[in-house]
């Protein structure tokens, strides 16, 4: 409990330093565009934003343009990730497994034909890998990082030489989905309900999670 | 002193064997549940200290599940032989609900075929999704999600449960929770959702960022229970803020002696084997006993609900 109320001062001294940074991410998420913004440059640390919210830094100026050529790709998958998906049947809401494989692989096999020269870094572009590589190393290096890898390798049962990462392909279904653990996703860029972000070994996969499909990766991203 | 030595290797022997038995996943791997479930042999009833009143309202909770190995379907084994006797009518789940792959054939070996009996007398699961997940289980029939990652449910006029997606606190879920709290007058207002916020998991412990987003709210509308799972063994915190708070992540996986008892956390902790978590409401207290695979009552208690007034 003394834990708790140490941070409850902390935030309530630093709730002043980052209200604007606070407003700023609410006003965006508050758009209601179904498309990622690009994050806005902040020297705000991930361990002191609101709990609710995802923020991206500390950021440069130069690193948050880099990270705006993802998030510009990212909405651009997810526009043909949204056209592809209402040109099917809807999933019903009470559905059978069968039902549920069969709607994701009609999907998969739709946005793999539409993506059908996608390449490592289209999305995880060459100016945002740095960038995303840092973050993931702020957070690695931090006094939790040896529990976060351990929780990572603890829980994917399948050893990483299972899966040979493709780009555009299904995620493979001997491996499973493993933690992501929450420091993890509030320092990487925030995405919509269509994608999430997976370890295979100490690869970052991002995940089309309606079509199973691998929709990006960047090897090694979990620093050693 | 070599008579001694002898006594002392073979009890280290004997520990040993304990050990390698209670930890039982070894010999699980690679085995399906359906083949091995058969030798299983449950033992004969175990007592409930539950006061299984007719009219009262009785759930279970389950977390952590999903394996498809021989242990996840032996504690199944004792969730339905305990349902014969003590009637819930529900069982919340706290997430992971499967690992591993999650092909139509996994969702019939670790869910479908493990808690049959139960499906079969009319249980109905809810589920709320853990890390391991994947998001389009809650288009799944038997979790009664109804298509959403959180949600909330009535199953009886003075209780409505709220499942939550604790992997993805965004700030819309959290405004969506204040709001069907604030809305709620139910008397018992009981959360589920996989992080825990409090727990003395030695692998992943408390959630100090999910906790700062949603005990204020908890505590703000008389929230009287709080389930959750992620760290795999039981344990039932002490109150927090007036709050009961258990971790009931040991339905498959299993992480023995991951209760770091110093925490100052822990009213009762039980990670040497699988454990569910059946439930009855009667009037304002809620009734609990944690019962083993092997069917032992490892903890009970009774909850008076919170009844603060704004």
């Amino acid at each position: 409990m003394t834990h708790q109320h140490n941070q409850t001062r902390f935030f309530g001294v630093s709730i002043g330093a980052f209200g604007l940074i606070a407003a700023a991410v609410l006003a965006l998420s508050a758009c209601g565009s179904d498309k990622p913004k690009a994050p806005p440059a902040t020297s705000a640390s991930p361990a002191t934003a609101p709990p609710t919210e995802r923020v991206v830094g500390p950021l440069s100026p130069a690193d948050a343009q880099a990270l705006a050529t993802m998030t510009a790709r990212l909405g651009e998958y997810v526009d043909l990730h949204t056209k592809i998906e209402r040109s099917m049947p809807k999933l019903p809401k009470e559905a059978t497994p069968a039902q549920i494989d069969k709607n994701q692989r009609a999907l998969e096999k739709l946005v793999r034909e539409a993506r059908a020269t996608a390449k490592p870094g289209d999305i995880f572009t060459p100016e945002a890998r740095p960038v995303i590589e840092r973050l993931l190393a702020s957070v690695f290096g931090g006094p939790d990082g040896k529990q976060l890898r351990i929780s990572i390798m603890d829980e994917s049962q399948a050893p990483p030489s299972a899966a040979k990462l493709v780009v555009n392909s299904r995620y493979p279904d001997t491996v499973p989905l493993t933690t992501v653990p929450p420091q993890v996703l509030q320092t990487l860029p925030k995405l919509t309900e269509d994608l999430e972000y997976r370890f295979i070994g100490d690869s970052l996969i991002l995940l089309d999670v309606h079509a199973h499909v691998v929709a990006d990766f960047i090897e090694h991203a979990i620093p050693k | 002193m070599g008579v001694i030595m002898r006594m002392r290797n073979w009890s280290l022997i004997a520990l040993l064997l304990l050990l390698i038995w209670t930890a039982g996943g070894r010999w699980d791997s690679g085995i399906t549940g359906a083949t091995v479930a058969q030798a299983f042999q449950a033992p004969a009833e175990s007592p409930l200290t539950l006061p299984n009143q007719d009219g009262s309202f009785k759930f279970a909770v389950l977390g952590d599940f999903g394996t498809g190995a021989q242990r996840q379907y032996q504690l199944a084994d004792q969730m339905a032989a305990v349902q014969k006797r003590f009637k819930y009518e529900l069982v919340v789940t706290v997430g992971d609900n499967l690992y591993g792959s999650q092909r139509p054939q996994d969702f019939q070996s670790k869910f479908e075929i493990p808690y049959k009996a139960l499906l079969d007398a009319g249980v109905k699961f809810y589920a709320s999704l853990g890390n391991h997940d994947a998001r389009e289980q809650r288009y799944y029939k038997q979790f009664n999600m109804d298509g959403k990652l959180y949600y909330t449910f009535k199953p009886k006029s003075n209780v409505r449960f709220f499942a939550l997606d604790s992997t993805y606190p965004e700030p819309e879920q959290i405004k969506w929770l204040d709001k069907e709290l604030a809305a709620s007058n139910d008397d018992w207002k009981i959360v589920f959702f996989h992080h825990p916020l409090y727990s003395s998991g030695d692998r992943h412990g408390s959630d100090l960022r999910l906790r700062e987003a949603v005990e204020p709210l908890f505590v703000k509308y008389n929230v009287s229970v709080v389930l959750s799972g992620h760290d795999h063994f039981y344990e039932r915190i002490k109150p927090q803020m007036g709050i009961a708070y258990f971790v009931v992540g040991s339905g498959g996986q299993l992480r023995v002696g991951n209760i770091d008892r110093s925490s100052g956390l822990t009213a009762k902790g039980f990670d040497t084997d699988l454990a569910f978590m059946a439930a009855e409401i009667v009037g304002d207290q809620m009734y609990f006993d944690a019962i083993s695979r092997l069917g032992k009552t490892v903890d009970s208690g009774v909850i008076t609900r919170r009844n603060i007034k704004p």
